[in-house]
């Protein structure tokens, strides 16, 4: 039904002038011109000024994060080219570390490499014992289970025991020979005795106490990706 | 008067309230950054020093 002013307005009419005469007091004017001063303002600043403060300190925070973002990428990219120089300068020497720290246990080159001192030092290698790993290909054991969770490279230990026969010397050309050897050998425990077997004759029993026996605690590391 | 009083009240505590309102979201912009987490990953400074030292000790080793 469309609005008849005519009407209408007659209807209306007695509420708008019942507020006539309280608008009439100067004190009821103020109150009025207060309230609706403060509703007015509160609402423009909740629906105007609030959104533009807001987006105008956004802008400024934006420009400060965008510098400093700017300013940090170029330190990585100056960083970047300073690590590209270095990595290949030393880049000749990269298969040196992995032959320290390798990707794999790689059990038997370091089983040669210890038949090689020995051999070289004058000792025999009476017992070798290695844990269960595996000597090629992929390791199936919990060292690859702890590999799939861990996301970053972290050295492994494999531990070993060794035992050598020998003189003193040659023992302790051993020793010395493992600690300068470039794949990463930690010797853990060291346990020297004297050799004694059981019915010799007189002279090889003296030959054979020179011998010294010597079992090797080593715990070797090989690093996961 | 009192009506007057009480509206007066309820319109002065609106205000603050807004106020206030509006300037904890004015602060939380502020603090808050802009930057994205994958890019605040990607400014991560990176350090261009290798130890040479243990390199040359590492090279210097034996193999057998």
């Amino acid at each position: 039904m469309p609005y008849n002013y005519k009407t209408e307005l007659q209807r209306y009419r007695k509420y708008y002038q019942s507020l006539e005469p309280i608008l009439k007091k100067s004190s009821s004017r103020a109150y009025t011109a207060v309230i609706f001063s403060f509703l007015a303002v509160s609402l423009f600043g909740w629906y105007a000024i609030r959104p533009t403060i807001q987006t105008i300190l956004y802008l400024r925070r934006e420009i400060v994060d965008k510098t400093e973002i700017n300013r940090k990428m170029e330190d990585k990219i100056s960083a970047l080219i300073e690590a590209q120089a270095v990595y290949q300068e030393i880049e000749p020497l990269l298969p040196n570390v992995d032959q320290a720290l390798p990707s794999q246990p790689d059990a038997l080159p370091l089983l040669v490499q210890i038949r090689n001192l020995a051999s070289r030092s004058a000792v025999t290698v009476t017992t070798i014992q290695l844990p269960a790993i595996p000597l090629l290909g992929e390791d199936n054991s919990q060292n690859k289970k702890s590999t799939k969770t861990n996301t970053s490279a972290k050295p492994l230990p494999v531990d070993l025991t060794i035992g050598v026969l020998g003189q003193y010397v040659s023992i302790r050309s051993f020793i010395e020979g493992m600690i300068a050897m470039r794949r990463v050998v930690a010797i853990d425990g060291i346990t020297v005795s004297p050799y004694r077997t059981g019915s010799e004759s007189s002279q090889s029993a003296i030959q054979h106490s020179r011998l010294i026996q010597l079992v090797l605690k080593l715990r070797t590391f090989y690093i996961t990706q | 008067m009192q009506n007057d009083r009480d509206l007066l009240l309820i319109s002065i505590f609106t205000f603050f309230t807004v106020s206030l309102w509006i300037t904890f979201e004015l602060l939380k912009t502020v603090k808050t950054t802009t930057v994205s987490t994958t890019t605040q990953q990607i400014v991560v400074p990176l350090s261009s020093t290798i130890d040479i030292d243990t390199l040359t000790k590492i090279t210097n080793k034996r193999v057998y």
